[in-house]
């Protein structure tokens, strides 16, 4: 009943900011102030996979087409041009070819071409060593055969296959084009875009600030004269401080639906959005290390898991129930209630499933008296940490005795690559709702990502097979079926889908968020203050 | 006087010196190398990325010539540069000392003013209702975490104002400036104060069990003008005495104070550094805290010579 | 003769129990912060680890005293369970911290020359760098857990130690009975263990019970940083850390209760070590 209710606020915000949106001009001038949660590891988008990153900084980029800004959900369906004005297919689908627009220069006032598009995805796709220090997405563009300039306004993306999804993967957040001319070092520190805001400073662990691109190639736009994000890891101090209207809003998905409500209690006028932050918390089982390489031991552990109480405790309820895929109704690739009945451990007798997972643990002689000690890693953030103590007290029901061993950022992802853990407490975000990231990113052998080196070539044959699909149903079938069996084999049990909140003073205008991805709408080169 | 001095600043230098070989020896027995934390860490790919950070680190130089070259980069100002904001170090360093430096400085001012008068009441009172609150006031300054307090002058602030003094890098006016200041130099400079209190209390008390004051009470000055007149005098040792004790405790109080309240000084940043093993980063921010640290104890001596004739350096 | 022995030593306690009112306050605190911290088990009413959907920010109340925190887990049992991380950190830093910080004084003091000067120099280095930062340093490099919070809150303690045992066996080596006892041709360890050390037990005495607030408070901070004791141990600056002060206006039980168990023990062993120091130690009397 109350996931019904907040569907329907969510549902009266989106409408009546849309009709807000409509019914008046848009104003020029104003810097949008904006509290940030942490320190970015750097400004170049292309190398990280943070919201602390993509967010500040997408508004000094543009796409090559993007999601569009009034479509409240990320699909393939609401892909609009950006710095291409049109798009072809041809060659049965192999060949995507961009037309470009004209007259759009770079922030240093070098003009925009065909040849800035080819160098990004060369480097992205790790064709080139375009010098960055990593590459998050490298298995995004698994599909690039290669890229072509036709002409300065005009390139072309051969692709091995089909892929119905890589316009989708382009015009998300994390696909900006990068100028050619500019070295990635420059990129980390000093970004040089294309987009409506111009970088300006970014002092660690203080502010990033970004003013208006007086060129930009929307005339009249952007309608502000900056942003500025001051970054305040205490998130009870950034509400105070956007209670007291030093701020206008807050990163977006930070907040947990109680402070959003506390925030709502204290200024009733403030506009809140609690969403799917494409955000999921999973348990990382390191399937090399004994005893762990015994699948038996792997299903106790997943089956001590009460989801529920996860959701409950992490969220009063809000928190999405699912597998890796998003679930609906704000997801599109997300099991239906009924199918995930069907999927084991997701039984709503949490009691059985836990006496199950003690037969497991008692037949290969552990007791109560006698339990498995483990170490359950974690970065010693507050989301992780909070989700590892209740793993730990849910693990006491199957006689396993965990230890929490938090580690700092730069220790834990160190830790990941090496897979030098036993089981850890994962919360990791994708940028969009799509099968081919989740699984290409997440789950194919080898891939960087692939932090529990799951390994299953039958099923890496699905991913293909649903990549190349272009019938929505009939590919949504099969990727329940890839997530089912993802589940199945404990690759990385998942245990919620996390759900943040966005709060803004009712005077900033024109901000657009999507249900199912909370990635891909920080170019605000439409957003206005009311002021 | 001056071989002294001379000989204290020799000594400041062999100081500073097992500093920083301490320093550079803590941060290499780390298990793991460096370059392998960073390059993990920072989830790089590229192994020329590697053998960049080894290079640039100097990794592959033995260990003596590894140090050498630091200290080097040291005396010339070359502190190398940040793994994290690729900026050079001193550049991120600089603009935050100063954040630093008046907040302390705030911190001291606060403690002074309210540690020595209430020391003073505290010793002319002495073994009476007030003197006995004085006191377990100043023990429980010592008492508080700095956080703790920080923390509840929070609560206090959002339950009275509703809101709470944020950090702004340029306040509109001097009293905007002090007001965004005082609540963090408060919480720090208690435990200060509570020191400076219980010292000025009993150096209070052992002038007034001396001869010449009841001399002077005894010749029919009045009770207050002996008291105060002493006081005064006799205040600048303990609060000579405190900075020179706290500086370092300061120093630790600060790097809480500045998380809680969200300031950007250069204490918060060590925590910072730490965190993401930004080792060129934490080597000279560690350096940069030893050497305030010597600066602030030499001058207090110094201080002490100056204030205090009695007291003689013949050693 | 026992008899009169004991009847003098409680005569010696309840005089100076009326002598220093406050060390007996001190004292009491001290002897419930240990006694809940052995007895944690038996005295907490529930369990410290359960998490407790139900009972998520649960206000002060019969059930939960103190409040509960987000993950439903009592407040006051995991401050009586806390209890035993702060002693642990205190008594094992303040052992080792001291033990070896005795040693190296009594060394100092009875070598001398160049290792005199050896150590006065390392002193100074460790003097350089303030607790905290030391510690800091040390938790990373080692990585956060209660036994790498003990050594990192113990190193910088032991040069404090090192340098008042030095200075205090130099005083006693000038003692006439010393003297006398080389002149009977004791050997020079010998009078270390017999002679000397024996008296420099007051002063260290006092000075670990100075120490012990400073510990406590020391591993307070480190855990508010995020550096010290990991989840779920419930360390008292662990609970104050990121995630209370993230409900510092909607659970603010969560914020006082852990900062008053800390600032109260704190206090008991200050009252404790002022007391101690006056009656063992005149000398040290600020």
């Amino acid at each position: 009943m109350s996931r019904l209710l907040r569907r329907l606020a969510i549902a009266g915000v989106c409408a009546l900011s849309l009709w807000t949106g409509a019914a008046q001009a848009q104003k020029q001038g104003g810097v949008l102030r904006i509290t940030h949660r942490d320190n970015p590891p750097s400004a170049s988008i292309h190398e990280e996979a943070t919201i602390s990153t993509d967010m500040p900084f997408m508004g000094v980029f543009n796409n090559l087409v993007v999601f569009a800004p009034d479509a409240k959900q990320n699909r393939l369906e609401a892909v609009v041009p950006e710095l291409a004005t049109s798009w072809a297919y041809s060659d049965g689908d192999r060949t995507l070819t961009f037309k470009l627009r004209d007259g759009v220069k770079w922030h240093d006032g070098k003009p925009f071409t065909a040849e800035d598009v080819k160098c990004t995805w060369d480097v992205v796709s790790g064709k080139v060593d375009g010098k960055m220090r990593k590459n998050p997405r490298k298995t995004w563009w698994f599909d690039i055969k290669d890229i072509v300039v036709d002409n300065p306004l005009q390139v072309t993306f051969h692709l091995y296959d089909p892929q119905p999804s890589f316009l989708v993967m382009l015009s998300g957040g994390f696909s900006p084009v990068y100028p050619c001319h500019v070295p990635a070092p420059q990129m980390r520190t000093h970004p040089i875009g294309t987009g409506p805001f111009k970088f300006v400073e970014f002092k660690q662990n203080e502010s990033i600030r970004l003013e208006r691109n007086k060129d930009y190639w929307k005339p009249g736009q952007p309608y502000l004269d900056g942003i500025e994000y001051s970054i305040i890891a205490n998130r009870s101090t950034a509400v105070l401080a956007l209670e007291s209207g030093k701020f206008d809003m807050n990163i977006t998905g930070e907040l947990t639906p109680e402070l959003v409500k506390d925030v709502q209690k204290e200024v009733p006028g403030m506009q809140c959005l609690v969403q799917p932050s494409n955000t999921q918390g999973n348990l990382l089982i390191n399937r090399d290390r004994p005893p762990f390489d015994d699948a038996k031991i792997r299903r106790a552990l997943v089956l001590s898991i009460d989801r529920k109480a996860f959701s409950d405790i992490l969220s009063r309820g809000i928190y999405n129930i699912g597998g890796a895929m998003l679930a609906p109704p704000e997801g599109l690739w997300g099991w239906s209630k009924e199918f995930m009945a069907t999927v084991p451990g997701y039984g709503a007798d949490v009691e059985k499933s836990r006496e199950e997972g003690r037969k497991i643990m008692a037949s290969l002689g552990y007791s109560a008296e006698k339990p498995l000690q483990l170490k359950v890693s974690t970065r010693n953030i507050p989301d992780y940490r909070d989700a590892a103590v209740l793993l730990i007290d849910h693990l006491k029901n199957v006689y396993i005795q965990g230890e929490l061993e938090p580690l700092d950022s730069a220790v834990w992802y160190a830790r990941l690559l090496k897979k030098d853990y036993a089981v850890g407490m994962n919360v990791q975000g994708t940028g969009i709702d799509d099968p081919d990231v989740m699984f290409f990113e997440n789950y194919t052998c080898g891939s960087e990502r692939n932090y529990t080196a799951y390994c299953n070539k039958d099923l890496e044959v699905l991913f293909h097979k649903q990549s190349q699909m272009k019938d929505f149903e009939a590919r949504k079938q099969i990727v329940w079926q890839i997530d089912k069996t993802l589940q199945e084999d404990g690759a990385r049990p998942i245990v919620y889908q996390a759900q943040g909140g966005t709060c803004w003073w009712p005077h900033v205008k024109g901000l657009h968020l999507a249900v199912n991805s909370i990635y891909n709408h920080w170019r605000l080169d439409d957003a206005w203050l009311e002021r | 006087m001056l071989t002294y001095l001379i000989r204290r600043l020799l000594l400041m230098i062999v100081t500073l010196f097992g500093v920083s070989v301490a320093i550079f020896l803590l941060l290499r027995i780390v298990p793991g190398n460096i370059a392998d934390i960073l390059f993990d860490s920072a989830g790089m790919i590229d192994p020329s990325e590697k053998q960049k950070i080894i290079a640039d680190l100097g990794l592959d130089l033995p260990l003596p010539l590894q140090y050498w070259s630091w200290l080097n980069g040291v005396l010339h100002g070359e502190l190398g540069f940040s793994y994290v904001s690729e900026k050079p170090v001193i550049d991120e360093i600089l603009p935050r000392i100063p954040i630093t430096a008046r907040l302390a400085g705030l911190a001291l001012v606060f403690a002074i003013c309210a540690g020595v008068p209430l020391g003073v009441i505290s010793a002319v009172k002495q073994n009476t209702k007030l003197d006995y609150a004085l006191r377990v006031l100043s023990l429980s300054g010592l008492s508080m975490p700095s956080f703790w307090l920080g923390l509840l002058i929070l609560m206090a602030c959002v339950r009275w104002f509703g809101t709470i003094p944020i950090y702004d890098r340029a306040p509109a006016s001097i009293w905007a400036w002090i007001a965004m200041l005082a609540i963090p130099a408060a919480s720090v400079g208690f435990r200060s104060s509570a020191l400076i209190m219980r010292l000025t209390r009993s150096s209070m008390l052992e002038i007034l069990r001396q001869d010449f004051v009841r001399t002077a009470k005894s010749k029919g000055l009045s009770d207050n003008a002996v008291t105060y007149d002493h006081a005064l005098r006799n205040a600048l040792l303990p609060v000579i005495t405190t900075i020179g004790v706290e500086t370092a405790f300061l120093m630790g109080g600060l790097i809480v104070t500045e998380t809680v309240f969200n300031i950007p000084g250069v204490a918060r940043f060590l925590v910072e550094a730490i965190r993401w093993r930004d080792y060129p980063m934490v080597q000279n921010l560690v350096m940069f805290i030893a050497i305030v640290v010597v600066t602030v104890n030499l001058i207090v001596d110094l201080l002490y010579m100056l204030v205090d004739p009695r007291i003689r350096y013949s050693e | 003769m026992s008899a009169t022995i004991s009847h003098s030593f409680w005569n010696n306690v309840s005089y100076n129990a009326r002598r220093y009112p406050l060390g007996v306050a001190g004292g009491i605190i001290m002897i419930v912060f240990v006694l809940a911290a052995i007895f944690a088990s038996a005295v907490a009413p529930l369990d410290p680890f359960n998490t407790n959907a139900k009972a998520s920010l649960a206000a002060p109340g019969p059930v939960y005293l103190m409040g509960a925190d987000m993950m439903g887990r009592d407040v006051f049992s995991r401050l009586i369970h806390g209890a035993r991380v702060s002693l642990a950190v205190a008594l094992g830093a303040t052992i080792i911290g001291s033990g070896i910080g005795c040693a190296v004084g009594l060394a100092c003091g009875y070598i001398g020359g160049w290792f005199d000067l050896l150590v006065q120099r390392v002193t100074e280095v460790m003097q350089a760098l303030p607790l905290l930062v030391m510690a800091l340093v040390i938790t990373a490099s080692l990585g956060p857990s209660l036994r790498n919070t003990i050594v990192a809150i113990a190193i910088p303690l032991i040069p404090t130690v090192a340098r008042v045992i030095r200075s205090n066996v130099l005083s006693l080596r000038e003692m006439p009975y010393v003297e006398a006892a080389k002149a009977t041709g004791m050997s020079e360890w010998r009078i270390a263990i017999i002679h000397v050390l024996p008296n420099t037990l007051a002063p260290l005495i006092v000075l670990a019970t100075a120490q012990l607030g400073s510990t406590i408070l020391t591993e307070a901070s480190l855990s508010f940083l995020g550096l010290g004791v990991p989840e779920p141990y419930p360390s008292w600056g662990r609970m104050l850390s990121e995630s209370a002060a993230e409900y510092v206006r909607t659970a603010p039980w969560l914020v006082i209760y852990p900062g008053l168990a800390i600032s109260l023990v704190v206090f008991g062993s200050n009252l404790l070590g002022d007391a101690l120091r006056d009656a063992l130690d005149p000398r040290q009397r600020d």
